[in-house]
């Protein structure tokens, strides 16, 4: 079938929890958009304009319905001071945290306008938004200041301390979290909707205890501050939040996000008060074949759609960044096919 | 609470997200419609809107003050209010064509909501999009149409309100473009009730001039034939006829109370203009003028949320006007404006390059006219509406013009002419014409994000000859 809204029409329709045409479709195309493109990973995330470009490439091979400027995780802490290697044709590389003796050493709120890649992504957005903002949303992720935090210092220091020094720890994500409200106010004047990502406070990274501690707090905080804006704010985890899902409901995100999930069972805790996204597989997406793809996506999608707050066909994690194109698009295809709503 | 006041001026959006930081939550929470805590909050800033596609926020300039953010945030949620009315069990009407009448019907059954699905036509603009007018060209409406063609993208897409429960749509003497687009939005399915607007046919410029005892005068001096009047309140009597069909209730004491809450609008309105065009330093910029007159017409779909806005703007203003403050220029060159501007842009320009809107005939004069209390009410929404702008003919609208610039010392009139409209493209020259000794400049409205340095060189050169 023909699609009768623009993806901004039909996420518009999401939020105010009225069926669209056809549920969205918006896999976690971020870095892959370069190889679309035909850009190197370091032009793509050091230079706005090419990322924008290559995310509206990539939205005019696929025509699925949300463009998302984002790259990786760590670009706050990297604000924050964190030193990060730029390879030619990967992704940056955590070199040095910023925090090596004491845990409140030399952490700086950095100007999100001035400050290393920030004004990349903000740059990004503002091209994306001028040239494709009126039909299709402009989805900026950010990272949640728990995964911020584990870019600030050593991982398994930052783990350590969460149990031997959690004042401390609360300390620096109280810096980051203003950081981030920072980056976000900046996003939003920039035409961008924040999505919250915070995949270093998985299930399969952390436990329900060190999440409730140390990661739920700054989302709640961050969400909060979104729903001033009366924004629907989407939270995405990677990984296994089977743990942590009811806890999830008490972040009061609107959209959730899921990865490796059971998601009929996150249906069944979760749909009442969030809409649901995800979670197709993303190695099927690098390493099966079109054909399956097609059928698996347009299965998932039949099973999720009626999810009672609505939902989004989604992956569960990034596209992987060499992912086939023809996969890529099985997957969109077979999801629009099965996501219509309207007769 | 006790509001601080700020100097007045027009501000950008990102100026409005600072001021917006130190708003408290509590302060946000308190303004929701239909009294709905967990989706009705609406005190938002343009950014957030912004962020959901309304592209041109980015350039526009706002009004500073808190009453002026309630306004906004309340008008740019309107989408969702009309799919929320629905889904909380409201019957939802699109009224369309009449601009003012038949809302005040629709008032006064209970939970019934109007709404002009023409006002979307601002739409295309705020979103710096074609998108709508593509889609209404794909659906058998041309370039060569007005912009409210748009509404016909809006039926088919069902995106922009919901199915309505009743469509009343009034065609006859109006926007001859309109009735086009409102015949479409039959052919696609949707069935309308179809409502005859009677030709206000001069009594002086006739040959068939009727008998003066079969005449009346409508409160801005128009005589008419009162056989209209008699034929607009039969049709008001249908119209009421099928309301109360659909809900199952036949209250005509409602009607009354309406009428008189409707006026308590029409009355804060009309004050809010008076003191605008007399104010020393105008208290009000012109874009926010006009989203208050044309909330006149269904009060944005929670006619009491809004009335509630709009007095908090009359207080701000009239605080303004006490103090000699306001956010033009003392020398502000004073205009009229004809016929609203489907891009607002234009009004932020024009007050950019010097000028200060003190009186609007913006084609919905129906809508600002006061209904009289004292007589049956479908024959006082009959008479109200007889005062209608495009109704009549040119010679008459120039008239009412004519009279509103000798008062309030206008030096200029600006007409705003839609591409593709019939009925602009018409009676926009005849009104430059008829005005013969007003300075007069009238601007075609380009496409969104079409107005362009030689629009801007009109302007600065038509404000160089009034000066």
């Amino acid at each position: 079938m023909k699609d009768i809204l623009t993806p901004r029409e039909r996420f518009g329709m999401l939020v105010i929890d009225e069926k669209p045409d056809r549920c969205p479709v918006i896999p976690l195309i971020t870095s892959h958009s370069a190889k679309i493109a035909g850009m190197k990973l370091k032009r793509y995330y050091t230079n706005g304009e090419k990322m924008a470009k290559a995310q509206i490439i990539a939205f005019e091979t696929y025509h699925h319905d949300g463009i998302s400027i984002f790259s990786e995780v760590g670009l706050i802490a990297e604000a924050m001071g964190s030193e990060f290697t730029y390879p030619d044709d990967d992704l940056p590389v955590l070199k040095n945290p910023i925090i090596q003796d004491s845990l409140n050493d030399r952490i700086i709120i950095p100007d999100p306008k001035k400050t290393k890649r920030l004004p990349v992504y903000l740059e990004a957005i503002r091209y994306a938004y001028k040239a494709i903002g009126d039909i299709v949303p402009i989805l900026a992720y950010v990272p949640a200041p728990f995964t911020t935090g584990m870019h600030l210092l050593n991982p398994e220091k930052f783990l350590i301390a969460t149990l031997k020094n959690p004042e401390e720890i609360r300390m620096i994500l109280d810096i980051v979290l203003e950081t981030t409200i920072k980056f976000c106010y900046e996003i939003i004047n920039a035409g961008a909707l924040p999505i919250i990502v915070d995949p270093l406070a998985s299930g399969s990274v952390i436990s329900p205890a060190t999440y409730r501690e140390f990661a739920l707090p700054y989302e709640q905080k961050l969400i909060d501050y979104l729903h001033r804006y009366d924004f629907d704010v989407i939270l995405h985890i990677c990984g296994d939040t089977t743990p942590m899902m009811d806890m999830l409901l008490e972040s009061n995100a609107d959209l959730i996000s899921l990865d490796q999930v059971n998601m009929l069972k996150a249906m069944e805790r979760l749909s009442k008060k969030m809409r649901l996204i995800g979670n197709f597989h993303t190695s099927k997406i690098m390493f099966s074949n079109p054909e399956e793809i097609y059928k698996t996506a347009g299965m998932m999608v039949e099973q999720l759609k009626f999810a009672h707050k609505g939902y989004i066909a989604s992956t569960g994690c990034e596209v992987p960044i060499y992912a086939p194109k023809e996969n890529v698009q099985a997957f969109i295809n077979g999801a629009k096919e099965k996501g219509w709503y309207w007769d | 609470m006790k509001k601080k006041r700020t100097i007045p001026k027009k501000i950008s959006l990102e100026a409005w997200s600072r001021q917006f930081e130190n708003i408290p939550i509590e302060v946000i929470k308190r303004f929701r419609y239909y009294d709905n805590d967990e989706w009705g909050i609406y005190l938002s800033p343009p950014a957030t809107f912004m962020v959901y596609g309304a592209r041109e926020l980015q350039r526009l300039k706002f009004d500073n003050s808190f009453e002026s953010l309630r306004m906004w945030g309340f008008v740019f949620n309107e989408t969702e209010r009309l799919f929320r009315a629905k889904q909380i069990n409201k019957k939802v009407i699109a009224t369309m064509g009449d601009l003012g009448t038949i809302p005040v019907l629709v008032f006064s059954f209970p939970d019934c909501v109007p709404f002009y699905p023409e006002c979307l036509w601002w739409t295309p603009f705020f979103k710096e999009s074609t998108e709508l007018l593509d889609t209404a060209s794909r659906l058998g409406l041309p370039e060569a149409t007005c912009f409210s063609r748009v509404v016909v993208s809006a039926f088919y897409k069902r995106s922009y309100f919901p199915k309505p429960d009743l469509i009343i749509a009034s065609t006859g003497a109006s926007c001859d473009d309109y009735s086009c687009v409102m015949q479409i939005v039959e052919s696609m399915g949707y069935e309308m009730m179809w409502v005859e607007i009677p030709y206000r046919r001069s009594t002086e410029f006739t040959l068939t001039r009727p008998r003066p005892q079969d005449c009346d005068k409508t409160r801005d001096g128009f005589i008419y034939p009162k056989v209209i009047e008699e034929y607009l309140v039969r049709e008001y009597q249908r119209v009421w006829q099928r309301l109360f069909k659909l809900t199952g209730v036949n209250n005509p004491h409602r009607l009354v109370e309406t009428i008189k809450k409707v006026n308590r609008l029409r009355n804060l309105v009309e004050e809010i203009k008076k003191m605008n065009a007399e104010a020393e330093i105008a208290p009000l910029p012109a874009l926010e003028l006009m989203t208050i007159e044309f909330g006149n017409l269904y009060g944005y779909a929670d006619f009491d949320e809004w009335v509630d806005i709009v007095q908090g703007i009359y207080d701000m203003v009239k605080d303004r006007v006490k103090k000699g403050i306001g956010v033009l220029r003392k020398d502000a060159i004073p205009i009229a404006w004809v016929t609203p501007s489907a891009d607002p842009y234009l009004l932020n320009l024009v007050e950019d390059l010097g000028c200060r809107v003190v009186e609007t005939e913006y084609v919905i004069r129906q809508a600002l006219t006061l209904i009289e209390e004292d007589i049956e009410p479908l024959r006082a929404l009959a008479r109200s509406f007889i005062n209608a702008s495009l109704i009549g003919s040119t010679e008459e609208r120039v008239r009412r013009i004519k009279q509103k610039i000798a008062q309030n010392k206008i030096k200029g009139v600006l007409i705003t002419n839609m591409l593709g409209a019939s009925h602009c493209a018409m009676e926009t020259r005849l009104i430059e014409r008829l005005l013969s000794d007003v300075p007069a400049l009238s601007i075609d409205v380009p496409a969104p994000f079409g107005i362009n340095q030689q629009i801007r060189t009109r302007i600065e050169a038509f404000v160089e000859t009034i000066r």
